[in-house]
């Protein structure tokens, strides 16, 4: 199973609205509800709030992995948004961030989802990924740099 | 020579079952010894942790659930297998998924390690990083992909 299996241009939101952790977190949401695997978007939002509470995900690099594994999804969902101006996620190395990946996944889903987080972790590794994340023109070709870098 | 010693991968998916009810007919009609290995995912937690996409407390937690899944699977396993009369030991191991099913593989001795089906492999990615593949590929003794459920089912029903 790789992320393309699951991320959707519908899921990608170019130029996100919000300027606010919470606010981004939200706007993402609302377009993963779209998938039909959302059993409460309350819920979720509120789960992914929860797990930022232990500990900020942006993890460097002006990026943001908020997840969760939570009941509020029916399986695993990821949708992405990408701030032009950034945005303070209370990130490990004080920048802001500009591209956020929101994760969430049914509890029973446990070996998917660690596959999958490892797999993200593992491109966003790399500046090429990153640089070719932050000058997509469009949801397509976000998808098309994640067929690339895994290989198909 | 005969086939006395019989490794099982699980994971604790759909495929394992199948995998687990084969393993356990081969092992009745072979009379061998069974063991079902199960490995908690500690390497994908650690680069998670290293990343920083996971903080402590969450890697405990993951880690603690996945313990809990895969005793629930293995004893599934023993109890079947002990059903069917066939001796089952359990291993539940942490690390690296691959490498641990085949150094497990190696060290018990095993003429046959039974797996579950192999994903479609659609990426060169795939090849180097998912675990089934590279069981498959470093088993240090032959290697059983468990393949056709219906199959499957019809021969362990009849068992």
């Amino acid at each position: 199973m790789k992320i393309s299996d699951y991320l959707r241009k519908e899921y990608c939101i170019m130029d996100l609205k919000s300027t606010t952790k919470q606010g981004a977190i939200k706007e993402i949401s609302d377009f993963l509800s779209l998938s039909g695997k959302v059993r409460d978007k309350n819920q979720f939002v509120k789960d992914i709030l929860e797990r930022e509470s232990l500990g900020s995900t942006g993890i460097g690099h002006k990026i943001a992995i908020p997840h969760s594994r939570t009941a509020a999804v029916e399986s695993f969902i990821i949708g992405f948004g990408r701030a032009s101006g950034g945005i303070d996620f209370n990130a490990l190395d004080g920048d802001k961030v500009n591209l956020i990946f929101l994760m969430g996944a049914n509890p029973g889903e446990l070996n998917l989802y660690l596959r999958l987080l490892a797999e993200l972790s593992r491109f966003l590794m790399e500046n090429s990924f990153r640089k070719a994340l932050l000058e997509a023109p469009d949801a397509e070709e976000i998808i098309n740099i994640f067929k690339k870098f895994e290989g198909i | 020579m005969a086939i006395k010693n019989i490794a099982l991968s699980i994971a604790g998916s759909a495929t394992s079952v199948i995998s687990a009810k084969y393993a356990i007919c081969l092992a009745k009609f072979l009379q061998a010894k069974l063991t079902a290995i199960y490995v908690i995912d500690e390497k994908a937690l650690k680069d998670l942790l290293r990343s920083k996409i996971f903080v402590e407390v969450e890697a405990l937690e993951y880690e603690r659930d996945l313990r809990e899944q895969g005793q629930v699977f293995l004893e599934r396993v023993k109890k079947a297998a002990e059903a069917k009369g066939v001796q089952c030991d359990t291993m539940l191991l942490k690390g690296s998924i691959y490498k641990e099913v085949v150094a497990t593989t190696q060290n018990l001795g095993a003429d046959l390690l039974v797996m579950g089906e192999l994903k479609e492999i659609t990426s060169r990615t795939e090849i180097f990083y998912d675990e089934g593949e590279r069981i498959f590929h470093e088993s240090p003794c032959p290697v059983v992909v468990v393949k056709n459920q219906a199959l499957v089912e019809k021969l362990y029903k009849e068992l």
